[in-house]
């Protein structure tokens, strides 16, 4: 994977020597808070409920071991002894304090990890595939195009003020693990017969208070000129995002009043202007930047494992977690191998300062000493030989990580909620217990097959709630917490936005509800349908009926 | 009935007034019957930039034990969070502690929604 150079590593050492003078400055109250607080949150230092919030980025999820343990030893040090993985694959620290703030940023400039633009209207941290380099079914390994890209737009001055927050997912396979449609931009990489490398440019997808799937604005992009054609689409958006209206700045909101099609032509007449040549990356620093990503040195091993396949069936444990959990590897031999921060009952994307040394520790014994962080909240290891799958999983399972439940009604996203968060409306993290509570017997969720549900705590959609197949809203009525149910929705290939079931419910008639739609989808499906397969053929009307039965 | 809350500038900690002094524990705060003193409270609390992060007023109210934070929002930033109870004030326990967890009712909280407008 990239390593930071030594242009990096000063850049890092800069940064967090500027943010330590800063920070004395506001403790001796040369600075006021109106002065310091987009400072600080330039270094991703938020101001929540409890304490001050650390958001780190983790650049398109990919963490090597070392990484790891420097954010472990941070959530032991200066958290309480864990932290929190996000559906930006960032990690957040909710118990920090301002005094050690600036450590805390040394000692990850240390192993090259930062918390630079991980807010403010700038370009953020820019996701990716985590499978990338590890699955077959991709063109190209995504992480090359975003570090080009993180290099591009780091302190990029033109884009540092735009009308609002801006980020970028990738994807170069041909099923969307990122998310991209729910993007400012999303793109998708494709290789033609002739091996030419393009991207499919998405623009203005978003979810929060008005969802939008991000529309197609150009179909092949020639990959060489990707920083200019997106230094094209950011000079249209700070030229006519709207700085007047917070609620109405995205770029979602631009392309749709303009309309895809004039955004387009705007986009287009820009890039025709731009002299390519001074913006695109050269040949030769992208062949660098290859080089970082290229593989790891797989052995040839043949595609079939006895230790799995013997572990498989001696186990039923392995065998539901073979099943959930591991996935194919583009290599024979090898697996991906999915590390669920779900626990039913558990907060999820929490993991503590021991289980992320026990996953650094699993990665430099089995997967070339690197780790993955998902949207989904949940982690991964991307190339581990399927023989040592079986060791793997009971590491795992003796660190409470082996949760067989990708992409089951367990694994659950949930942002931090009214537990933490300054900006939500009602609390999350308990809502996603009490379900996975719920649904823990692993043959129960199993029957129900997948069955993804996001909650938001507010109208932000952290938790991405637009686009769950049961997506759920916490509002505040007069004070009290509310919950506004959707079905339908789909972050994925077939993206869609979730339709809202009926009036909020309380609190604590969400669990019942899902139980009941459950019942529904059981009872409806026919053949392999899954939950959203069933939805989108009958509709509202079954699920709304079940739930809402009692008030007719 | 008000109290005056911020956070601490240092940690973030949560903290309630008391003649002019900053206590962690709601059990502790001054409440204020009379407003013009609540805001006169609040007044001194603003210029104290060196220690303080966005002091506010929060509506309090009697309930079964004691007294506390109308919003729920408030009760809770006086607790800590539900997903871990050993984390934050509520880990402390206590007979003021109970008396917050147990307590119901709930409006905004006013001083809160006018710090999210003015953001």
């Amino acid at each position: 994977m990239y390593r930071y150079d030594p242009i990096d590593q000063a850049m890092l050492a800069d940064r967090a020597a500027e943010f330590r003078e800063q920070c004395a400055r506001r403790l001796a109250g040369d600075l006021t808070e109106d002065q310091f607080k987009p400072l600080r949150l330039m270094n991703g230092l938020y101001l929540q409920l409890h304490a001050y919030m650390l958001r780190v980025a983790i650049p398109y999820g990919t963490l090597d071991s070392d990484q790891l343990r420097a954010l472990a030893r941070v959530a032991r040090t200066y958290d309480r002894g864990y932290g929190h993985f996000t559906t930006r694959t960032n990690i957040q620290f909710h118990w920090i304090k301002l005094r050690d703030a600036p450590d805390i940023l040394d000692d990850l400039a240390k192993v090259g990890l930062h918390a630079i633009q991980t807010s403010g209207n700038c370009i953020r941290n820019i996701t990716a595939d985590p499978h990338a380099g590890a699955t077959a079914d991709e063109v190209d390994d995504p992480r090359i195009w975003v570090e080009a890209m993180r290099q591009w737009s780091t302190f990029h001055p033109e884009f540092a003020f735009l009308p609002r927050k801006f980020k970028i997912a990738v994807t170069a396979a041909a099923k969307d693990r990122a998310a991209i449609k729910i993007y400012d931009v999303g793109l998708r990489l494709h290789r033609d017969d002739a091996g030419e490398l393009s991207f499919e440019v998405h623009v203005g997808g978003g979810l929060g208070r008005t969802p939008y799937i991000g529309p197609v604005i150009r179909e092949r992009l020639p990959a060489r000129h990707l920083l200019s054609y997106l230094q094209a689409i950011l000079r249209v958006f700070n030229r006519h995002g709207r700085r007047d209206n917070i609620f109405k700045a995205r770029i979602k909101i631009l392309v749709a009043a303009l309309g895809v099609e004039e955004f387009s032509r705007q986009v287009e007449e820009e890039w025709a202007k731009t002299d390519k040549a001074q913006v695109d990356l050269p040949d030769v620093e992208l062949a660098r930047i290859r080089a970082a990503f290229a593989p790891n040195g797989f052995e040839t091993l043949p595609p079939v494992s006895k230790a799995f396949a013997a572990a498989r069936l001696s186990d039923p444990a392995f065998a539901r977690f073979a099943r959930h959990n591991v996935m194919a590897h583009k290599v024979p031999g090898y697996a991906l191998v999915n590390i669920a921060l779900k626990t039913p009952g558990e907060t999820p994307g929490d993991a503590s300062a021991e289980q992320m040394e026990v996953v650094a520790d699993l990665a430099d014994r089995y997967s070339f000493g690197e780790a993955r962080v998902t949207y989904e909240q949940n982690l991964l290891l991307p190339h581990v030989k399927l023989d040592d799958v079986p060791a793997v999983h009971a590491e795992l399972a003796a660190a409470g990580l082996a949760s067989a439940n990708i992409g089951l009604i367990s694994d659950i996203i949930a942002c931090p909620g009214l537990d933490y968060c300054a900006l939500a409306n009602a609390r999350a993290i308990p809502i996603a217990q009490d379900i996975a509570r719920k649904f823990a017997d692993p043959e129960v969720a199993e029957k129900v097959g997948e069955l993804k549900i996001k909650i938001s705590g507010c109208i932000n959609a952290c938790g991405h709630h637009h686009v769950g197949h049961i997506g759920i809203l916490g509002v505040d009525k007069k004070g009290e917490e509310f919950y506004q149910l959707t079905l339908g929705g789909s972050g994925e290939d077939n993206a869609s936005l979730g339709q809202i079931l009926g009036p909020a419910l309380p609190a604590d008639g969400v669990t019942r509800a899902i139980d009941q739609m459950v019942e529904v989808y059981l009872k409806e499906r026919t053949g392999e349908e899954r939950f959203l397969d069933t939805f989108r053929r009958t509709g509202l009307t079954p699920f709304k009926e079940a739930v809402y039965a009692e008030a007719h | 009935m008000k109290a005056l809350t911020a956070n601490r500038l240092a940690d973030g900690e949560v903290v309630f007034w008391r003649g002019g002094a900053w206590m962690e524990r709601f059990a502790d705060a001054e409440l204020f019957d009379d407003d013009a003193q609540a805001e006169a409270a609040e007044g001194h609390a603003k210029a104290e930039i060196t220690c303080l992060v966005d002091p506010y007023l929060i509506d309090v109210v009697e309930v079964e034990g004691g007294v506390a934070p109308l919003s729920y929002r408030e009760r809770l930033r006086a607790l800590g969070p539900t997903n871990k109870p050993d984390h934050g004030k509520q880990a402390a326990g206590g007979a003021d502690i109970e008396v917050l967890a147990h307590a119901h009712g709930a409006a905004r909280s006013t001083g809160r929604v006018n710090l999210i407008k003015r953001k």
